[in-house]
């Protein structure tokens, strides 16, 4: 039975925040399996971080609320563990690169986490070392958190989770607080990481980078779930999106306007040499 | 680095934080101990052997400048004001009397910060901030509290520049910052409010993140940097145990059998921080000056 579990399993999962009226989550279900990137989209307020954090129990363990519904992490139902527990299974990333950090150096950033879990001092240097390799900050031990860009400090939280070695790394919107370089930065780390078989939630407005990094794209909106698949299926409902103020991919905006301008009915894609593909043989018979 | 600590390679540096935290507890109560300027006197000098073998004497002297202050405020207003004192000492301009009683008790007083003020400086500036709380963690205090203490140095910078972006915030729209002093204080609550505000958020945001770090998990914790007592730090105590017992000896046995403050010590110890006082307002004066006449060159 175990054997057969996905990686992440949500079923019917009910969220309300206590004093609101109106539920945060309504019967969310979807399933991520082994090493796919997962990525969740949807406007301000649709209750994406509230999902993310449904993942490793923070809510409702830590942030209080009316929780229906079960969440399956590795086969493991979350909220009979605590936090704590879940975290060496889960690491999640936050929006705020500064609001993570909490130490005086970089190598002790990414030694707390796993000092929590009472790594021994003699395993320890090899994880950061390893950690800060794969984030690309090696050479930075010594230096002061604070002292780093926004980028470098969001790939320094993003090692101080992949030190403790989990085996899902959920972000949530770890980008919007960077410069087109920080951005990046982190995409890049993104990309090694699902090189290496790591499974990945990301919540972020790039719908661009979600297309090209993704294997399926949840799109939330007022709580429920709009359109769930692979991204080259759901960008291509493209009214469906401009019906809940988002939009899909500049290239698949592309097609889409010169499908109404011209009346006519090239396939939507997300993909750049795709969509040129067909953009010119449509081009050609106007 | 935020904190105040300086990196050197010396024999305080490596010391234990434990065995620095004796060291200050032990001269805290040696101040209380040597009840008498002479003997504290002596005792500051012979604390400054110490910061010399740590290497911080520049730091220390200047972190120092600020004590001294309270040092000439407490022995000046002290000496002439305390009702205590009887025997005039020496008299200057128009019936200003320094007693000998008052002038004593300024001088216990002003000493005592000095001393204990030496002593903090010397451990903040010579201890690793993540090295205290490791060690704190081994005299079982919780972690959660050393981890407070420590996190109170990385939040204090942001808190300062979050204090920045709200004064400049204010300001743009009319928040008059260079009104008169009530004015002034008046607006501290529009600039206080929102920076309060700010910093629970970002504190709440740092549980979340703490949560997700495993800071909750119950078992051993493991930490990077390690704190181990030594030789050096067993020689450290011994010494102090000594010098612990010899105080008590001193002030049991031969209190009463001799008297080192003299009307000539305290009077010199006195004019001393009266003059290190003068110079310092000498600097601070010529800097001034200088930056007013530069002001006038550039102009």
């Amino acid at each position: 039975m175990l054997n057969n579990r996905k990686a992440i399993e949500v079923y019917g999962l009910n969220f309300q925040y206590p004093d609101t009226k109106e539920s945060a989550l309504k019967d969310i279900n979807f399933s991520v399996d082994y090493g796919e990137i997962l990525g969740i989209i949807g406007p301000t307020g649709a209750g994406k971080s509230t999902l993310a954090m449904c993942i490793n129990g923070l809510v409702p363990q830590v942030i209080q609320g009316d929780l229906v519904g079960e969440v399956f992490v590795k086969g493991m139902d979350v909220n009979e563990g605590n936090v704590a527990k879940m975290s060496e299974h889960v690491g999640f990333v936050f929006q705020e690169p500064e609001n993570q950090l909490s130490q005086m150096t970089v190598e002790e950033e990414v030694a707390f986490g796993i000092g929590n879990l009472g790594v021994p001092r003699e395993q320890m240097e090899g994880r950061i070392k390893d950690a800060l390799k794969q984030v690309g900050l090696t050479g930075f031990e010594k230096r002061s958190p604070l002292a780093l860009s926004g980028g470098q400090q969001q790939r320094l939280a993003i090692a101080s989770v992949l030190a403790m070695n989990p085996t899902i790394l959920i972000m949530d919107e770890p980008t919007s607080m960077l410069d087109p370089k920080g951005k990046n930065e982190v995409y890049d780390v993104l990309k090694s990481l699902k090189e290496r078989g790591m499974t990945g939630i990301i919540i972020d407005h790039e719908v661009e980078r979600i297309a090209e990094y993704c294997d399926k794209v949840l799109v939330l909106s007022e709580g429920q779930i709009q359109m769930f698949g692979p991204p080259n299926e759901v960008f291509s409902k493209i009214e469906h999106l401009h019906q809940l103020t988002m939009h899909a991919p500049q290239v698949t905006e592309c097609l889409h306007q010169f499908n109404e301008q011209f009346n006519k009915d090239v396939k939507l894609s997300t993909n750049v040499e795709e969509s040129a593909r067909f953009l010119e043989n449509a081009y050609k018979s106007i | 680095m935020n904190s105040l600590y300086m990196p050197k390679d010396s024999f305080i540096h490596n010391l234990d934080p434990r065995t620095k935290m004796i060291f200050v507890a032990f001269v805290v109560l040696s101040s209380f101990i040597l009840n008498d300027p002479a003997l504290q006197l002596l005792f500051l000098a012979s604390l400054f052997p110490l910061v010399v073998a740590a290497k911080l004497v520049k730091p220390y002297l200047i972190s120092m400048q600020f004590l001294l202050l309270f040092a000439v405020l407490i022995m000046t207003v002290h000496g002439i004001y305390n009702p205590i004192g009887v025997t005039p000492v020496f008299e200057i301009f128009g019936g200003l009397t320094f007693k000998y009683e008052s002038m004593v008790y300024a001088s216990v007083m002003s000493f005592r910060i000095l001393v204990i003020g030496t002593a903090a400086v010397l451990f903040v500036m010579s201890t690793h901030p993540s090295d205290m709380a490791s060690a704190l963690v081994k005299w079982k205090v919780p972690h959660s509290f050393a981890f407070i203490l420590l996190s109170t140095f990385q939040i204090i910078p942001i808190i300062a520049r979050e204090a920045k972006i709200v004064m400049e915030a204010q300001q743009a729209r009319c928040l008059d910052v260079k009104g008169s002093l009530i004015q002034r204080v008046k607006n501290l609550i529009p600039i206080f409010a929102p920076l309060f505000i700010i910093t629970f958020m970002k504190v709440h945001q740092l549980s979340y993140v703490l949560e997700c770090r495993a800071f909750s998990r119950e078992g051993t914790k493991t930490s990077l940097r390690d704190t181990k007592i030594g030789s050096k730090d067993y020689a450290f105590l011994l010494g102090i145990v000594v010098f612990l017992t010899f105080e008590i000896y001193l002030q049991i046995f031969l209190s009463g059998s001799f008297n080192l403050t003299t009307n000539g010590l305290l009077t010199y110890s006195l004019i001393g921080t009266w003059a290190v006082f003068a110079l310092m307002i000498a600097k601070f004066v010529i800097k001034r000056v200088q930056g007013f006449v530069g002001g006038m060159a550039d102009a």
